[in-house]
């Protein structure tokens, strides 16, 4: 009974564990060696050497801190890496750096106006670095002795001794500390700390040499190195906060329950304001480091040109985020205007930017990346199955052909095989319509279709509305 | 030959400087082993009630008068506390000249005056931190 018990416990632990697998997930970094070239085939990424090694030295401008208040621009056709260059990039610029990514078109669905979305979007990704420090006494205890007087009540004294790996001492205590050590239920054999300045006490777990005390513990029972050299100690702690949380802290009427809801709403001009300028003071007292982040906007040409001319300004900032957007449209019609412009993207905003192309894969590029992806995937697939796989990238889409790696992996395993086949892949080809053999069947059948129009003459060229 | 000879020196100044780190912090255990002691000691002076106390001297035992042994004890502590946060001060000095050395970006955040403690408590209160 409780082996079938223990065995429901596990089983729904496995399932919380399933992770998705993402269309970028397997994206670890550019790709790059130490001297900024390009790898062919390193973390994830595959071939677009040019447009690496451009991301390459963009990476090394943001560190260096260069490159604030520029943008980039990542422009190439569907399905040619522009959004992994920028996953790539924030994974290359490590954990630290504040990495905002968004869709243009996520500014128009807020409860907000457009520009109030894109300035949270920047100061998103400006971090300030600010560093805690706290004197703090951490220790095993070795006893903990107290003394009630006579006839109870009244005053009690203690006292409490803790040891490190290289000393030991007493500490004697008043009632307050012998109060909270009681509340929590502090013994012999815990690792404690104590903060000098606050006398809050933290008990960090259960030493390892008292772990054969009890035949049984609690789940919560957790054990920890006895710790080492000093026993008051200095602990500092850096901590990278943005500027958008500061913000959101500091609007009164919202409170930092809104960061978890996410429900924050506009921020007064204002408190931003005064935001910037305690921030500034912290710099000059050396209390604060800026780091300027990446905002990543993908799908830039569905900005309208209100947005344009309002990045355009705050591109103009002295601490302005890197801003890299992505398109895959060419020359077409900027949003909220009848004018034309390469990439959707007014010349005046494209002026300030690098733009770095992105050119479709090979196809020894493609059977790379869809190897990857098999791995990603978990799919064991054999050689004559990717080789299909790659020749139905070439002649449809890269994106379809990810999509049949799933299904056929699927497929093969319905037939308890190991590793996926070419007759699998043929099996969901099949099954599958891409998008050209998609049109070819309307095409064919249109006069059965609903609200036929009857015109059947192909795709209507992509027009963005106002 | 000049490579081998670069190679050397480099690496000695590495060594030395690693070296120098691993002892300050030992030095820094050491003091605040001694910082302990004397607390201890100043607590239990406190609670005596003779006149004179005993103090080992090395590894001599000797009659001391109480007012005098606290005011050297206090002394000491205050010497020691010093002595600490010079050590700790300047063992980041020494981190990022080492990590300097080994061509590697200094520890972020590390050079950093601390907030203080007003600051600190407010942000923490806010959930920041």
């Amino acid at each position: 009974m409780t082996s079938l018990a223990a065995a429901q416990v596990q089983e729904v632990r496995s399932i919380t564990r399933i992770e998705r697998i993402g269309a970028h997930s397997h994206i670890r970094g550019l790709g790059l060696d130490d001297a900024l070239e390009p790898r062919a085939v390193s973390q994830g990424m595959v071939g677009q050497k040019m447009a690496r090694k451009a991301a390459g030295v963009i990476l090394q401008m943001i560190r260096e801190g260069k490159i604030a208040g520029r943008a980039v621009l990542l422009a190439g056709q569907p399905g040619t890496g522009k959004t992994a260059i920028a996953m790539g990039l924030a994974q290359a610029l490590g954990p630290d750096t504040p990495f905002t990514s968004m869709a243009g078109s996520e500014i128009y669905s807020l409860e907000m106006s457009k520009t109030e979305a894109l300035t949270q979007a920047i100061r998103k990704s400006i971090g300030i670095r600010i560093k805690e420090e706290s004197e703090i006494i951490e220790g095993e205890v070795v006893e903990v002795v107290v003394e009630r007087a006579a006839g109870g009540g009244g005053a009690r004294t203690g006292r409490l001794t803790l040891k490190t790996t290289d000393m030991e001492t007493n500490y004697d205590m008043g009632t307050k500390m012998i109060d909270s050590l009681l509340k929590e239920k502090v013994q012999a054999g815990d690792v404690i700390t104590i903060d000098k300045a606050t006398g809050k006490i933290n008990k960090l777990g259960r030493s390892f040499a008292r772990a054969r005390d009890y035949d049984a513990t609690g789940q919560q029972a957790r054990f920890v190195q006895c710790p080492e050299g000093e026993l008051q100690k200095r602990k500092e702690v850096v901590h990278t906060v943005t500027l958008h949380e500061v913000d959101v802290i500091n609007s009164r009427t919202h409170g930092f329950l809104a960061l978890f809801s996410g429900d924050t709403g506009e921020i007064k001009s204002e408190i931003r304001e005064q935001i910037n300028s305690k921030v500034a003071e912290w710099r000059e007292e050396g209390k604060a480091e800026m780091i300027p982040g990446v905002l990543f906007v993908d799908e830039a040409h569905m900005l309208d040109i209100e947005c344009f001319s309002f990045l355009n300004r705050a591109l103009e900032s002295e601490s302005a985020p890197v801003v890299i957007m992505a398109t895959n449209r060419g020359i077409t019609r900027i949003r909220g205007t009848n004018y034309k412009s390469p990439h959707g993207i007014p010349l005046d905003l494209l002026d300030r930017m690098i733009i770095v192309p992105t050119a479709p894969y090979s196809s020894q590029e493609l059977k790379e990346i869809l190897n990857i992806r098999c791995e990603e995937e978990d799919c064991q697939m054999s050689n004559d199955a990717l080789t299909v796989l790659t020749r139905v990238a070439t002649e449809t889409s890269l994106r379809y052909a990810i999509q049949l790696i799933t299904t056929a992996s699927l497929v093969a395993k319905r037939r308890k095989a190991t590793e996926v086949s070419m007759e699998d892949v043929k099996k969901v080809y099949s099954l599958f319509l891409d998008e050209h053999r998609s049109e070819q069947f309307l095409k064919e059948y249109q006069d059965e279709f609903m609200f036929n129009d009857g015109a059947g003459d192909g795709p209507q060229s992509m027009e963005v509305s106002q | 030959m000049d490579d081998q000879a670069k190679i050397l020196k480099f690496l000695v100044s590495a060594e030395k400087l690693a070296d120098e780190i691993l002892s300050d912090k030992r030095e820094i255990v050491l003091l605040d082993k001694r910082r302990n002691q004397n607390r201890e000691a100043l607590r239990d002076l406190t609670k005596a009630q003779q006149k004179k106390c005993w103090v080992t001297v090395g590894s001599v035992l000797v009659k001391h008068n109480f007012e005098s042994t606290k005011a050297l004890l206090e002394a000491d502590q205050k010497q020691l506390n010093m002595d600490i946060n010079t050590l700790r001060s300047n063992l980041k000095v020494k981190i990022n000249s080492l990590r300097d050395l080994e061509m590697q970006a200094p520890t972020p955040g590390l050079t950093l005056v601390p907030l203080s403690n007003k600051e600190t408590e407010a942000l923490s209160k806010s959930g920041i931190l």
